[in-house]
């Protein structure tokens, strides 16, 4: 642990090695919905970024369906309701 | 090398500073529990609802609030809760707020205005083995179009802001689905008083023709 965090101190971010790359890869990989318990060997870096891809696009696709949903609740509900749903749904957190 | 056991656990909160006196900073927490705390939930939530108010006062009786500008204002809302700590929130901020300069108050003045590159030049000589496979390079080239304002980035931080990314989105859609369950639920109730006083006269309309 600690020899990492001198040797991360001596090459100042200027000399990136492949062993925080690899550790880069694999936190992302570990964010992945599909499984990441189920991949203990490693994954190739292509496949953890193609994923990462794709589950970036799913997650657009998400909150610009979700947006378009809530510009209809809003447009359809009255002030009053909105402003009760939403602290409703605040203090509910 | 030893494992960091940091965020594999279950642990939801942020890991236990381990302040070593040879210490740069205290380290970051890692992308999945720090946008999974209650929290920045709360702090997301609250800063939607404020920024759908604006835009909904925003815009007057007769246009209603399109989907676009919900999506901004959900990713202004987002980028502001990250405070300005990674560049993809800078680069949303910036790029819509260039002339209002409100929001960039409103986050306490903790957004740095860097533009430049940080910590020199990037590296080109010192790539890791893993990065010269062409495919790889085509992979990361795509990922950088995705996260908004990290195209030209070294691999390593780019594969950092994607992390932050993901995470941050996650938490965008989770709050929004909350946010428009509960809408769907208020307006579940509301409508029905409208529909029974609408159903009479066309009831009555039907029965004269």
């Amino acid at each position: 642990m600690s020899s990492r965090r001198s040797h991360s101190r001596h090459s100042s971010a200027s000399r990136i090695t492949e062993e925080e790359i690899n550790e880069l890869v694999s936190k992302l990989q570990m964010m992945l919905p599909d499984a990441p318990i189920r991949r203990n060997s490693r994954v190739s870096a292509r496949k953890v970024l193609q994923e990462t891809c794709s589950y970036i696009r799913s997650l657009h696709q998400e909150v610009d369906d979700l947006s378009e949903k809530l510009s209809e609740l809003l447009a359809s509900t009255d002030t009053d309701s909105a402003e009760a749903a939403i602290l409703r749904s605040l203090l509910m957190q | 090398m030893a494992s960091v056991p940091s965020s594999s656990s279950s642990s939801p909160s942020q890991p236990k500073t381990r302040k070593k006196p040879g210490q740069n900073s205290s380290p970051a927490p890692p992308p999945q529990t720090k946008w999974r705390t209650g929290t920045q939930e709360r702090l997301y939530s609250r800063r939607l609802v404020d920024a759908l108010r604006a835009t909904r006062d925003r815009t007057q009786v007769q246009e209603s609030v399109g989907s676009r500008a919900v999506k901004e204002a959900a990713d202004s809302a987002l980028a502001l809760t990250a405070r300005g700590q990674s560049r993809w929130s800078r680069a949303i901020l910036f790029g819509r707020n260039s002339c209002r300069r409100k929001l960039l108050v409103k986050a306490g003045g903790k957004i740095r205005r860097h533009r430049r590159k940080q910590h020199g030049v990037p590296p080109v000589a010192a790539e890791p083995g893993v990065l010269k496979e062409q495919k790889v390079k085509e992979r990361l080239r795509k990922l950088g179009r995705l996260v908004p304002g990290c195209r030209k980035l070294p691999a390593a931080t780019l594969l950092e802001e994607a992390a932050d990314y993901v995470a941050a989105l996650e938490l965008q859609v989770r709050t929004m689905r909350a946010l428009a369950d509960a809408l769907s639920a208020a307006t579940v109730s509301a409508p029905e008083e409208e529909e029974t006083a609408a159903v009479d006269p066309m009831a009555i309309a039907e029965q004269g023709s």
